[in-house]
């Protein structure tokens, strides 16, 4: 009765579609405002601003230290993206078909670096890399990002490779196909959603990273989301609005792509 | 593909701990098996080299400097400053978690009563809040809420405020950026357990007489406590841990821990303390989290929906 549309009185069921109504604009609302504020002409961010400008957009291509801290963000996040495919699949075959002892345990500590406070493993790999003389490294960035980013690709694979049925890929074996062969023409083709959803995730951990990244930055190398913190901190100029929206479009493209996936897959499971 | 969707870690955690292992077509063969384990060493090597030995040596720490000794654990408990850091960081993650709660659960509602309609708008807003970068999420709340910002400003056209009110830098700020940010998290596991409630239950409450008012406290609510546990407890835990919007949002005078262990680290080099704090925090997570997975397991209706 409450929980079917029709069964549940017109009241009931128009007082829950406000409520929703009004929490999805909670929701929607500093999204939209600072999509909005980035075309504003205001240098303090009134709202509704005076007049509409890509000023803003001007000062941010045009600045050299935002061009190069996007661009070591795409970096670090394709490195990411790649480092932990590379660790992670290998990890999900064994975790998944292996038969060993203590895969339990040793699943679980592939999901401890989602469950540990983030603030503990950017402190914890700083004190390291300080000892090693590596902060402000391109290596400490990717190393750092990989360690938060392998849980979700490892787990995005996992999924999709139990889901496939291993005697498919035997039948290939039988039919003089090498493990390897199988594996790369048959499995890897069929477990392929699950490899762009583990990759999509790694690169958006890593290009989101805001913690690990401001103790691994150095003025000479840092990241767009560090380059974000230290200007916030200083003041609040509408060309982070700027970079804001960008990260936003960016986020919204990964959705779409994984909306499209999961619309393609939907009629395989 | 839905549940990799979905970065829910507990989430997964609990489909895979609910689900028996997949019968294997290799069996036997102790070199099969053991070849299978060499797969993992890679990345076992890495997490084992850049993760685990510097977490243990950042523990380690807490009890060696700068003389070995709890001195520094002592030093956490018995300073009211520091104590006040702790209770700060229970009492935002507990207003944090309550208003996402109270957030979260219509939109869940909405959400498994029109799963084709209104509902897929609500997710979809939903998802895209949640992927949309954290950075700029508050940096907006940051403009939202300051007191030239567009509420304040807003509210004193309407005549309902004469001074703006402060809504950033203090408590305030943070609970507001942060139960923001949570919402999703208690969305995604509260819909699951909906969803996999038989409405039938709810018909059977009705047509015994029960009013809307009745089965909804009786009935319904008990039905979905499963998927408020576990979101609640989840909010709660990762509240505990978060350090980008307190910083930003918050001021001073209400520090949490985690920007407390920066700040004892960047600012005042004291690795003893901010490790003792680091371990003290790692402790709450953990047996938070181990509740939470023992939530998981005993709850019907959560492993019913786990795929």
């Amino acid at each position: 009765m409450l929980l079917s549309p029709n069964a549940m009185g017109r009241r009931l069921r128009y007082g829950l579609f406000c409520t929703t109504a009004i929490i999805a604009l909670f929701l929607l609302l500093p999204i939209v405002f600072i999509v909005l504020l980035s075309f504003g002409s205001s240098q303090w961010l009134i709202f509704p601003p005076p007049g509409w400008t890509l000023k803003w957009y001007g000062q941010f291509f045009a600045n050299e230290q935002w061009m190069t801290s996007a661009l070591v963000s795409l970096k670090v996040a394709v490195l990411t993206t790649i480092c932990a495919l590379a660790l992670g699949l290998p990890a999900a075959f064994a975790l998944v078909r292996g038969r060993f002892p203590g895969r339990e345990l040793l699943y679980a500590l592939f999901t401890l670096p989602m469950i540990v406070p983030l603030v503990i493993i950017a402190v914890a790999v700083y004190a390291l890399f300080l000892k090693l003389g590596y902060t402000g490294t391109l290596f400490a960035f990717v190393v750092s990002h990989v360690i938060v980013a392998l849980p979700f690709t490892v787990i995005s694979l996992i999924n999709s490779l139990k889901l496939f049925d291993q005697a498919i890929e035997d039948a290939a074996v039988i039919c003089g196909a090498s493990r390897l062969q199988a594996i790369l023409k048959v499995t890897f083709p069929a477990i392929r959603p699950g490899i762009v959803a583990g990759a999509l995730f790694a690169f958006l951990v890593s290009w989101d990273e805001v913690v690990l990244s401001v103790m691994m930055a150095s003025p000479s190398l840092q990241t767009l989301p560090v380059k974000m913190w230290t200007t916030l901190r200083q003041d609040l100029t509408p060309v982070i609005a700027v970079a804001s929206t960008l990260l936003i479009g960016l986020s919204f493209l990964v959705m779409l792509i994984a909306a499209l996936l999961r619309r393609r897959t939907s009629p395989t499971r | 593909m839905k549940m990799a969707a979905r970065p829910t870690p507990a989430a997964n955690l609990a489909a895979r701990a609910s689900r028996a292992p997949t019968a294997q077509s290799h069996s036997g063969e102790q070199a099969v098996r053991w070849r299978g384990a060499t797969y993992l060493l890679p990345a076992l090597l890495f997490l084992g080299l850049f993760f685990l030995v510097p977490l243990l040596g950042l523990l380690l720490r807490g009890v060696l400097e700068p003389t070995p000794g709890l001195g520094n654990y002592e030093q956490l408990f018995a300073s009211s400053a520091y104590s006040k850091v702790l209770f700060n960081t229970f009492a935002v993650a507990s207003l944090v978690t309550l208003f996402s709660l109270l957030l979260g659960f219509p939109l869940a509602w909405a959400i498994t009563l029109t799963p084709n309609g209104w509902g897929r708008w609500l997710l979809n807003i939903v998802l895209l809040s949640m992927w949309t970068s954290l950075l700029a999420r508050t940096y907006s709340w940051l403009v939202l809420l300051q007191s030239s910002g567009v509420i304040n400003s807003t509210l004193q056209s309407l005549g309902l405020i004469n001074e703006p009110l402060a809504m950033v830098h203090n408590l305030t700020g943070v609970v507001i950026g942060m139960s923001y940010i949570m919402i999703p998290f208690i969305v995604l596991p509260l819909q699951a357990t909906m969803s996999a409630i038989d409405p039938m239950v709810l018909q059977a409450g009705s047509i015994c007489g029960a009013s809307p008012l009745r089965s909804f406290f009786k009935v319904f609510l008990p039905l979905c406590r499963p998927g408020i546990f576990s979101g609640g407890l989840m909010v709660f835990v990762m509240s505990l841990g978060y350090y980008v919007t307190p910083a930003l949002l918050g001021g001073a005078q209400n520090m949490m821990l985690p920007e407390f262990i920066i700040q004892q680290v960047q600012s005042f080099l004291n690795w003893g303390l901010a490790s003792a704090a680091a371990a003290l925090l790692i402790l709450i997570t953990l047996v938070l989290f181990y509740v939470y997975l023992k939530l998981q397991a005993e709850s019907p209706v959560a492993s019913s929906t786990a795929r």
